[in-house]
């Protein structure tokens, strides 16, 4: 099975970008070790210089694994009419038992990822090296993700047989079963849209608070976190259906196919970047306080939660316009 | 400023000519769902099960129905001879589902 | 914002005059990289576009086709099976399909000879329907000139042309010759009451895999085949082929690789002054990231459009005319076939991430390299 060209596409990014990881992860602790501004040795000279190249390889590397999660989704999607049972991407990552890993380790790295390129560019602002010991140990976190993400894209790509009889998402996004998806599909309808309602309006006020009062940076992080939950349980328990137009179908893979216009897409592009925005507008705050990035700081964080706030909205009108076009009425 | 101009054009240009390519494609979608349409009534009427592109051999030709070790049927060793039977997926992933019809229990009984 | 872009805007600008200052030598560079990233997307696209006509095509098979076996081959199934599994609930319709090869000893081609499952699309006694290529590997001279087929020196059967079939299904019926099922049982002295094997239909697909079950248990020495299990072979095959041409051609990619890596690690004595004297006049190490930056973005771009629109032309405008010797092989027929056009996203995805990546990692290093030198020492 690994001889597809979007597999072999995604193993050739995630074997470039573990061997970048492994040597920003070997270089970020020399660093750690060795980093002193106030020395004028060749080592650190070295140092200083390397920064320049490792970050902008893992810059690279971090832009990749994002649109690597987006081809993953994409190619596990197309991937199902191979496999018995399989009606779209839940059947592809439950072919075997690293699907699943494979795909929530994605997308933490892409989190993590999109929360490091920001450091990346608000450290590349300030004079005097703010944030690189802080980039280089947080390298350290990532490079491990990124290890086992190819490892486990890999034992998912190996493993894969067609003559498996997968499971269909019918199956998993059932309020019977046990499980955690079993619990989102579970949930009352109008709690789902209730939860989403206050979590959007808690993300609403604290944004608001950031643009106009320059506060509330972390609470805005906390919300946007707690909006990234309760849409994705609202998209199972109650979106799925009206984009569907049927009472029972609650896969939110399916969304992402053709017969429904891609329309997944549209609800977890801005979702998922509005989230990463938000969390890092908590991030600046916590550190970005050096005097080298006093004039910065603010103006990038009203920079990001104008931007995450743009995301959320996007999101927003995507979830009415779903509701408003649907055939299907659920409540009243 | 010139030479910029050129060169942007120029890309903008190829960037326009894919888009094109895919509005081409949107375009023929609708003759050619026609034409594969019939295509399809001409394999319900006939019954076919495979696609006659590479004729050369009984199990290239139908892939689908052909035995499970005609690759090797000349010679159990035989490595492939017929170029295009070189690309055809390994049998054992590509044949059937291969189900023992039985049960580990019925098989210790 | 602006400054931002108005620094990119400017750092675009010096890259374009100093790729124009080497045209030569960075237009060949263009050119080897859009002819590989041409070759890898034409597999893709033509792999696609294929697999889709599969996928359409062959949804309308049998949807179970029942092959008796002997000593592991496939042989003649008697038609009392037919009477066999008549009862079983869910079966729409049973009937024993009649096909088998012919190998033309006058070109060496083989030709399908076939009995149509319904009965109002075989052609009367006596003549035959023919697929696309049959008029032209036997250079039949006239519209409706008659089909002689030889089985053993001396032997001439005449078959007498009903009709021809049209070459938009060419890639399925081809090779085709239908014939009613009293010539075909006598031209391959075939007895009465055998089959090849037998096609199911059944009206519910829910119910195909039940109803294979109980087949089986009442003919254990059979090999069922589904619609399915077709249809999924063919995704197979096709995308099997295509990962072998773009393996094939990562050999290609990488020897690109290797070029692109040396010329920029090997910079040219006139190309290390430049980086001296933008160092001197006060660039740093990350303007000649940026710069070098722009460069190779330039050049995958533009190699990657011209390569994809070049396979785009290949594969529908032209046929994929030179991978149809790699298909053709050793058959003397090869189908003359159009393909739908079709690109999607996820193609120019993967293609993307096979081509660039590769191209980026290599060059990444060298530039920094030549980046971080200090100014004076590359003067000198």
């Amino acid at each position: 099975m690994i001889l597809q060209t979007p597999i072999l596409a995604l193993l050739l990014a995630s074997a470039l970008a573990s061997a970048v990881a492994l040597w920003a992860a070997w270089f970020g602790i020399r660093l750690l070790q060795h980093w002193d501004l106030a020395s004028g040795s060749q080592r650190q000279l070295d140092l200083e210089r390397r920064t320049e190249l490792v970050s902008t390889l893992f810059g690279f590397v971090m832009l990749i694994e994002i649109a690597a999660l987006f081809l993953l989704v994409f190619n596990a999607d197309r991937m199902a009419a191979l496999f018995v049972g399989a009606m779209c991407a839940v059947g592809t990552f439950n072919v075997n038992g690293w699907g699943f890993p494979a795909l929530y380790l994605k997308i933490t790295l892409f989190f993590a990822a999109a929360l490091w390129l920001i450091l990346d560019r608000v450290d590349r602002l300030g004079r005097d090296f703010p944030l690189t010991r802080l980039k280089f140990a947080t390298i350290l976190g990532i490079a491990p993700l990124v290890l086992a993400g190819f490892a486990t894209e890999l034992a998912f790509f190996l493993n894969m047989k067609t003559d498996v009889i997968t499971s269909c998402c019918s199956k998993l996004f059932t309020p019977s079963n046990e499980g955690f998806a079993a619990e989102m599909t579970g949930l009352a309808r109008a709690h789902a849209l209730w939860l989403l309602g206050a979590a959007g309006g808690a993300v609403l006020v604290s944004g608001a608070a950031i643009v106009l009062r320059k506060r509330g940076e972390r609470l805005f992080a906390l919300a946007g976190a707690a909006f990234f939950f309760a849409a994705l349980t609202a998209i199972v328990s109650v979106i799925s259906l009206y984009v569907y137009d049927h009472p029972n179908h609650h896969c939110p893979f399916c969304l992402l196919k053709r017969e429904y216009g891609y329309f997944g897409y549209a609800l977890y592009v801005p979702l998922f970047a509005g989230t990463a925005l938000a969390l890092a507008t908590g991030l600046l705050k916590t550190v970005a306080n050096s005097d080298s990035l006093a004039g910065v700081q603010p103006k990038a964080i009203r920079h990001l939660t104008r931007l995450s706030l743009a995301g959320f909205a996007l999101f927003g009108i995507a979830v009415l316009w779903s509701i408003a076009t649907s055939q299907l009425i659920l409540f009243g | 400023m010139r030479r910029t101009r050129i060169v942007f054009g120029l890309l903008a240009a190829g960037t326009a000519t894919l888009a094109l390519a895919s509005l081409h494609a949107r375009i023929t979608t609708a003759p050619e769902r026609a034409r594969m349409a019939r295509s399809a009534a001409l394999v319900r009427a006939v019954g076919l099960t495979d696609l006659a592109l590479f004729t050369e051999a009984r199990f290239t030709r139908n892939p689908a129905l052909a035995d499970l070790q005609t690759a090797f049927q000349d010679a159990p060793m035989s490595f492939e001879h017929f170029p295009s039977g070189t690309f055809a997926p390994r049998p054992a992933a590509g044949f059937g589902r291969g189900e023992l019809r039985f049960g580990p229990e019925e098989a210790a009984r | 914002m602006t400054s931002w872009l108005r620094r990119q805007r400017a750092l675009a600008e010096y890259t374009l005059a100093a790729l124009a200052r080497r045209r030569i030598k960075n237009t060949g560079l263009l050119l080897i990289y859009a002819m590989v990233i041409f070759v890898v997307a034409s597999a893709t696209l033509f792999a696609t576009a294929l697999r889709k006509e599969a996928e359409v095509v062959l949804a309308e098979a049998p949807e179970v086709i029942i092959q008796n076996l002997v000593m592991g081959r496939h042989d003649l199934i008697p038609g009392d099976v037919i009477a066999e599994i008549d009862g079983i609930r869910g079966v729409a319709s049973i009937k024993g399909r009649l096909w088998g090869y012919f190998y033309d000893r006058l070109n060496g081609a083989n030709y399908t000879l076939m009995v149509p499952l319904d009965p109002a699309m075989a052609p009367p006694a006596g003549q035959a329907i023919i697929g696309e290529s049959l008029p032209r590997v036997r250079e039949m001279p006239w519209e409706t000139a008659p089909l002689f087929l030889s089985r053993t020196p001396g032997d001439l059967v005449r078959f007498d042309i009903a009709k021809r079939l049209s070459s938009d299904s060419a890639l399925v019926s081809t090779d085709l010759i239908l014939l009613n099922e009293a010539n075909f049982r006598a031209f391959f002295e075939l007895p009465e009451d055998v089959y090849t094997d037998i096609a199911l239909s059944i009206r519910n697909p829910r119910e195909i895999d039940t109803i294979v079950e109980k087949i089986g248990r009442l003919l254990p020495n059979a090999r069922l085949v589904t619609r399915d299990e077709i249809a999924r072979t063919y995704q197979k095959l096709f995308s099997w082929r295509e990962g072998i041409m773009v393996l094939l051609a990562g050999a290609s990619v990488l020897a690109f690789v290797i070029f692109a890596a040396e010329k920029a690690s090997g910079l040219s004595a006139e190309e290390t002054r430049e980086i001296g004297i933008l160092k001197a006049i006060g660039w740093d190490t990350g303007d000649v990231i940026a710069m070098k930056l722009w460069e190779g973005g330039l050049v995958s771009f533009g190699a990657f459009l011209l390569g994809t629109v070049l396979a785009y032309l290949h594969v529908f405008a032209f046929d994929a005319g030179l991978f149809a010797s790699v298909l053709k092989g050793w058959s003397v027929i090869y189908p003359d076939f159009a393909l739908t056009p079709g690109i999607d996203g996820l193609q120019l995805t993967a293609l993307f991430f096979l081509t660039v990546l590769p191209y980026m990692a290599a060059t990444i290093v060298p530039i920094w390299r030549a980046a971080t030198a200090d100014p004076d020492q590359v003067m000198r």
